[in-house]
Formats: C-alpha cells, sequence, structure tokens
C-alpha cells in the first residue's frame, strides 16, 4: 500500500470511528440515564426529579464546567477512537490519560498523528477492559475479599494512588524539562498554600497550571525556531 | 426486605451487568478496529503489543484501588450500582462526591444504608449519572470538528502544528496536570496562611518514594539495557510508592 493509499484509508477509519463512536455514546448515554428509571420500576419507586434538578445546581454545574475543561484538553491528546472511549469508560486523570500518554511516548508516536491515533485507541480500549474485567471479577469475589482489601493495614495504599501515579509521572515528565514545570509548580504550590480551601477544586487548577506550561513552552518554541532560522 | 437485599437483587445485578457488557464490546470492537488499522498503515505489531501488554499493567494496580471504591459504596448503595459507575464513566472521586451530595438532596444526613430508601437510591442514581454525562456529550456533538480543526482528524504522518508546537503543547498540559497535583500535596502539607507545615505529609512522601522509583527504572532501562523495564515502570513505582505509604502509617 502507498502512502497516498494509506491515508485515504486512515480517512475512512476516522470516519467511521466519528460515527461507531457517537452511537456508541449516546446509546452508553441513554442507558446510563435509563437505569435509574428502569432500577426504580424494579424497586417501586421511581427518582425525585424535583431532588435531582436542586442536586444538580449545588453539584451538576460544578461537574459541568469541569466536564467541559476535561473535554477541551484531553480529546486532542486522545484523539478521535481513544477519546469518545476514554469518555465513555471514565477515570480520565487516574488512569487513562498517563496510560495512553505512557503507551505513545512508549513507541514515540506524536500528537495529531494517525499512528497517535492508533495507538491511543489500543491503549485506551485495553486499559477499559482490564478495569472492567478486575471489577467484574472483584464483584464476583467481593464477599470472601472484602476482610483483606478493607483491612486498616492495606487502606494507606489505596488512599495513595493517585500521588504514587503523579510521583511516577514528574519524574518522567519533569526529567529534561524542569524549565518548563518549575514556574507551574511554584505558582501552584504557594496557591494551595495561601488558599487551602481550593484542594477541593484541584481539577479546575489544571487549567492556569496548565496554560502558564503551555506559554512557557511556546516562548521557548518561538525562541528556538527563530535561532533555527537564523 | 432489607434496602440493601433489593439494592443487591438480581434484577438491578441483571441492568447493571447487562450495560457493563455494552460497554465491554464497545472497547473490543474499538480495539480490534484500531488494530486493523494500525495493520494497515504498517505500524509494527510488535510495537502494537507493547502497548497493550503495558497498558494493561499499567492498569492492573489502579484496578484495584477502584474496586474499593466499589467495595467502600457498597455499604450504601448496594454492589452492582457502583460496580456498573466504576466500571464505566465514573471516578472514584467524583461518584463518592455526587453521591453524598445527593444523599443531601433528598434529605439524608448522610450516605448510609440506615437511612436509604428506593426513591433516594433511584434519585441517587439519577443524579450520578446526571451530573458526569458532560464527555460523551461534548465528543458526541463537537469530537469530529474539533479534532478536525486541531489537524487530528487525518493526517497519518507528523509535520506542521500538529507534530510540532502541538505535541509540545500537550507535553506542557500534562506537565501542568501534574504540577496541580504535587502543588495541591504541598499545599495539603504546609496547610494554612501560617505555614505550621502540620498538615497530611504521606501523599508527598508518597509521590517521591514513586518518583525515586520511577527513576530507578528509568536508569535501568536506559543505562542497563533493561528496556522490559519500561513495560513496568510506572505500575512498579506505583506500587512501591503505595507499599511506601502502609509502611509509613506502620512505622510513625
Amino acid at each position: 500500500m502507498n502512502e497516498q493509499d494509506k491515508q485515504a484509508a486512515f480517512e475512512r477509519y476516522n470516519e467511521r470511528t466519528h460515527l461507531i463512536g457517537r452511537v456508541v455514546s449516546v446509546a452508553t448515554l441513554v442507558l446510563l440515564i435509563g437505569a435509574p428509571f428502569v432500577l426504580g420500576i424494579i424497586l417501586g419507586a421511581m427518582p425525585d426529579v424535583g431532588a435531582v434538578a436542586k442536586g444538580f445546581v449545588s453539584v451538576g454545574l460544578v461537574w459541568m464546567v469541569s466536564g467541559v475543561a476535561e473535554y477541551l484538553i484531553y480529546t486532542p491528546m486522545l484523539g478521535a477512537g481513544g477519546g469518545y472511549l476514554a469518555f465513555i469508560t471514565g477515570n480520565l486523570i487516574n488512569m487513562k490519560i498517563p496510560c495512553a500518554i505512557s503507551a505513545r511516548d512508549m513507541v514515540g508516536a506524536k500528537t495529531g498523528t494517525a499512528e497517535n491515533e492508533v495507538i491511543s485507541t489500543l491503549s485506551i480500549a485495553a486499559s477499559s477492559l482490564v478495569t472492567i474485567l478486575v471489577l467484574a471479577l472483584g464483584v464476583l469475589l467481593l464477599v470472601p475479599l472484602q476482610p483483606g482489601l478493607q483491612s486498616e493495614v492495606l487502606q494507606p495504599a489505596f488512599t495513595n494512588v493517585v500521588p504514587a501515579l503523579f510521583g511516577a509521572m514528574a519524574y518522567k515528565y519533569f526529567r529534561g524539562s524542569m524549565h518548563i514545570a518549575a514556574v507551574p509548580l511554584a505558582v501552584m504550590s504557594l496557591l494551595f498554600m495561601l488558599v487551602p480551601g481550593l484542594t477541593g477544586s484541584t481539577s479546575f487548577m489544571i487549567i492556569p497550571s496548565g496554560a502558564m506550561a503551555i506559554a512557557i513552552t511556546w516562548v521557548l518554541y518561538r525562541r528556538e525556531r527563530k535561532s533555527s532560522e537564523k | 426486605m432489607s434496602i440493601l437485599s433489593q439494592l443487591n437483587g438480581p434484577a438491578v445485578y441483571a441492568v447493571c451487568g447487562g450495560i457493563v457488557a455494552f460497554v465491554a464490546v464497545v472497547c473490543v470492537v474499538f480495539m480490534v478496529r484500531a488494530w486493523r488499522a494500525g495493520v494497515a498503515l504498517g505500524m509494527d505489531k510488535a510495537k502494537m503489543r507493547r502497548v497493550i501488554t503495558s497498558s494493561v499493567t499499567f492498569t492492573i494496580l489502579p484496578s484495584v484501588g477502584i474496586l474499593l471504591g466499589v467495595i467502600a459504596l457498597s455499604g450504601s448503595l448496594g454492589t452492582p450500582w457502583p460496580w456498573l459507575r466504576l466500571s464505566v464513566v465514573g471516578a472514584l472521586h467524583y461518584e463518592t462526591q455526587v453521591a453524598q451530595t445527593a444523599a443531601e438532596q433528598v434529605g439524608m444526613s448522610s450516605l448510609s444504608a440506615a437511612e436509604m430508601t428506593p426513591q433516594a437510591f433511584t434519585t441517587i442514581a439519577l443524579l450520578m449519572s446526571v451530573c458526569i454525562m458532560w464527555g460523551m456529550l461534548l465528543s458526541t456533538l463537537f469530537s469530529k470538528r474539533y479534532l478536525k480543526k486541531l489537524g487530528g482528524g487525518g493526517k497519518s504522518s507528523g509535520g506542521g502544528v500538529a507534530a510540532g508546537f502541538g505535541d509540545r503543547a500537550m507535553t506542557a498540559m500534562f506537565i501542568g496536570l501534574i504540577c496541580t497535583y504535587l502543588g495541591s500535596y504541598i499545599g495539603a502539607f504546609v496547610s494554612g496562611g501560617r505555614f505550621p507545615f502540620n498538615g497530611d505529609w504521606s501523599p508527598l512522601a508518597v509521590a517521591g518514594v514513586s518518583a525515586l522509583t520511577m527513576a530507578g527504572c528509568v536508569y535501568l532501562s536506559e543505562k542497563k539495557g533493561m528496556a522490559w523495564v519500561e513495560s513496568f515502570s510506572i505500575a512498579g513505582s506505583m506500587l512501591v510508592g503505595m507499599a511506601a505509604a502502609v509502611l509509613l502509617r506502620l512505622w510513625v
């Protein structure tokens, strides 16, 4: 297959990915929103829609802003297939994003390329299937597993899954990029020190922190391009 | 029949299990299509296999953590619903937070089986579903145009903004994300306007241990020619970090 054929085949693949992605996203949405009503029939008690509306005003709007930010930030990283799958299967920050980026780095695929699209989709699909499998097995074994997993001794390990993840990722990403990381890290540390209440809005703080890192990268990129043009 | 017996009933399992099975099939379809596309593009099959292996290894440990979330929520919401939520679309920090808020909206003082009623449960379940639908909704409505605009919609090779600054920008965004979380751990430790340094230091210590382990993995992989270590570096570093959390708690 020559380059032109490959390009055409990939474009067809991408078009179809969007079609399948849209259909399954809508189907999953319908299933998830419909499930509480089906359970309502089974349990003999329909949801209180008024209470849902009140709850949505109190927490839903916050999660809506966070959801929009996550969508704008992560979709370009994940590509079409990876993006649809990741938003259907969830656990983005703590699992899907680092998993896809780690896979992408391993093979050296660049954002926006066909290779990245394939790698990201493979990675997120594999990750999602493992989570589904582990949870299904766990639910099957829930009763005998419960005492071991809920043992007081093991709790610190499971409450620190995210710090453990970000520690490992920090070494990987800061290495050779400390000049980019230093300012956002210092600013974020200061902000969280001065306004401890921000801890509850950590996901929102990703936006200014990411913007700072991108701005620094842009300045460095421009400088590099100028010096290479000379 | 107690509320938990009702919430753990076979019909509830069937509804939740059916949705989980549907999503599993979707994952398989996307994976098979991506594999075939990779082969058609002439990508190295060994590389694609490595990606799958590393993603599987990477995911096992965090999945056990998510399973703990299912266990934690099963005491008040039964097992099938938390299983569904955390297998599909959800995230542990989100589910717990929204479930608690929803419980307050239906007049419960806390999220517990003691106060749970069938209507409280279905209301909580609906709010959990509604609050986290944005990613799927936005993907359905805008992903095609958004990705095309960014230049990632159909290129089969690098070049231009997508592979130039675009790639660096995404790495920078991820650096920003890590900085935010590390900053929050530092802030939580320093804790408050007078900087008493008496907050929770365990996340910082765990992140430090994980980072050091990762450094060791990178050294082995890059300097000692042990490339296979790379596939296990993140999961291994996390495991060591999490084990350190247990030891620190026992020791301090």
